[in-house]
């Protein structure tokens, strides 16, 4: 999931020009999951909009729970046909969903002005009801087959790849001692699963191209084409 | 001088160190920078001394330049190069320039992070890790870049690297200083101890290895120093008898204590290892006296 926050309501007023109508666009998601952009949280934020002076357009979260803003096709519909006349007399689009979503509304408007109303912070998992955590940094050159299936280029703050550096202390981070040493996380996971021998093998340096953007994927039910800049990767997903 | 001839020459390897300045050198070469003023103090008791590269992340004079003009004085550079600052490129072209100038030993580390710095919003590098760097760094011996071009020249210089005695787990370490070994790492100087038992400990884990281990060691200058890297510096433990020892004579006896601390442990634990590092922290001027309580000295 894409973790976000929303930003300030000062923040988001400050971009609205007087006498601009907005229309509020959440997404029943990540967003949802993270109260940045669910429905509770879409309807407030068009009343907070409302007593600071805004005119509002309207509001919708399109979907059901757990659907995402950013599946483009059901999110046009909802704005250009279900809320079209609200939509009709909106300057803009304040969307409260990661940085894929505002992108989805810009494609589902046909270029409508955005407004975002959220920082889009990191693609995490959700731990509890109230609590995020990041363990993918979304690299595209996948190394956890050794590493116990935790990241190095996440968990630790350095992102090496062939062992920690010198300054763990007590299990923690040099950088930040309330958190722990991700390759003492991993060390301790792959002694426990007893497979220590995958830390002997040498990580060779990141394939950063694949950490290029932007990228795109082209997906069907049997194979799949990754492009990055300066390469592109297809795997079969039926042999 | 390439350090690793030393060890091939079974010498006990001396080096100091000492971090740029906040600036730049004075175009007036009359007007030497402090680091190469400490340089020249250490000149006559030690093989070579470390130039530390934006040491602790904090930006400074580059370690290359401050490397150049301690050579120019006659003193032997060990020139840091860290990932913290540069990509692939950068790290490559960095050791090309640096043997074009004439240095002739480089050690290779990960670096100090951005956050423990004073440039914190900084992008941290990080392009590749030590290991990855000291493979690099062969390759350029060997002719070739890290995407397996022809280089022309290609560097001979002396690769070091470190190790942290005081790590747990330790194994984990001990791993990663394979993967070093392997890579082409010829000679490794410790993160600071100052536990013998400890050290005993890690030398009878990598003697094995059969490659030269120099002490890492910091002068302890007041117990206040003591419990400040206790709770600041990560991977360094300053034992509470250091930090008494320290602490039993008055300042202006600091000097002179420091020193026969300092010795002691190195006369300890010198038959376990192949060289000493020390790490003087301004304290230059006692690096001879460490040095005589250690029952050491330089040897050409």
């Amino acid at each position: 999931m894409h973790a976000t926050i929303q930003k300030p309501i000062k923040e988001i007023v400050k971009h609205i020009r007087p006498g601009e109508k907005v229309f509020v666009v959440g997404c029943n998601n990540c967003a949802w999951k993270c109260y940045s952009g669910g429905e509770a949280e879409t309807e407030m934020m068009a009343q907070r909009l409302e007593r600071r002076g805004i005119k509002v357009a309207g509001y919708t979260v399109p979907g059901p729970q757990g659907m995402s803003l950013c599946k483009l096709e059901h999110t046009r519909k909802v704005l250009m046909e279900d809320h079209a006349e609200e939509v009709k007399k909106a300057d803009s689009f304040l969307i409260l969903g990661c940085g894929q979503g505002v992108h989805t509304v810009i494609d589902a408007t046909d270029g409508g002005m955005v407004h975002p109303g959220c920082d889009t912070v990191f693609g995490g998992e959700t731990v509890s009801d109230t609590h995020i955590e990041e363990y993918c940094s979304l690299c595209g050159d996948c190394i956890i087959e050794y590493t116990g299936g935790l990241c190095p280029m996440t968990l630790c703050a350095k992102q090496l790849l062939n062992g920690p550096c010198g300054g763990a202390e007590d299990g923690h981070c040099e950088v930040d001692p309330n958190r722990p040493c991700g390759w003492i996380l991993i060390y301790e996971r792959l002694k426990k699963l007893n497979r220590l021998d995958l830390l002997d093998a040498y990580q060779p340096p990141k394939k950063n191209s694949k950490w290029s953007r932007p990228r795109t994927l082209e997906v069907s039910p049997t194979e799949a084409t990754f492009c990055y800049i300066g390469g592109k990767v297809t795997v079969n997903n039926q042999d | 001088m390439k350090l690793s001839t030393l060890f091939n020459h079974d010498k006990f390897v001396i080096t100091g160190e000492v971090g740029p300045i906040k600036g730049a050198i004075h175009r007036d070469k009359s007007i030497e920078p402090s680091c190469a003023i400490e340089a020249l103090q250490l000149h006559q008791h030690v093989h070579a001394v470390n130039v530390t590269d934006n040491q602790s992340a904090v930006m400074r004079l580059g370690s290359l330049a401050s490397s150049v003009r301690l050579k120019t004085n006659g003193v032997e550079p060990v020139y840091q190069l860290t990932c913290r600052d540069r990509n692939r490129l950068a790290l490559q072209s960095d050791l090309l320039t640096a043997y074009s100038l004439g240095i002739d030993n480089v050690l290779l580390l990960t670096g100090d992070h951005i956050q423990l710095g004073d440039h914190k919003e900084a992008k941290p590098v990080f392009d590749l890790d030590s290991v990855q760097l000291i493979e690099m760094a062969q390759g350029l011996k060997r002719g070739y870049d890290i995407s397996g071009n022809r280089i022309e020249n290609y560097i001979d210089m002396s690769f070091g690297a470190v190790v942290n005695p005081n790590s747990d787990p330790l194994e984990l370490q001990l791993m990663k200083m394979k993967k070093k070994i392997d890579a082409g790492a010829q000679f490794f100087q410790t993160q600071a101890v100052y536990d013998v038992r400890v050290f005993e400990k890690f030398i009878n884990k990598v003697e094995k290895h059969n490659i030269p281990i120099q002490v890492g060691v910091v002068i302890l200058k007041s117990p206040q120093m003591g419990k400040f890297m206790n709770k600041n510096i990560s991977g360094i433990h300053v034992p509470d008898e250091w930090i008494e020892e320290i602490g039993s004579v008055d300042k202006e006896d600091r000097k002179k204590k420091a020193a026969e601390m300092t010795g002691t442990f190195i006369r300890k634990v010198k038959s376990m290892i192949q060289g000493v590092h020390i790490m003087p922290l301004g304290w230059t001027d006692i690096v001879p006296d460490i040095l005589e309580h250690a029952e050491i000295s330089k040897q050409d």
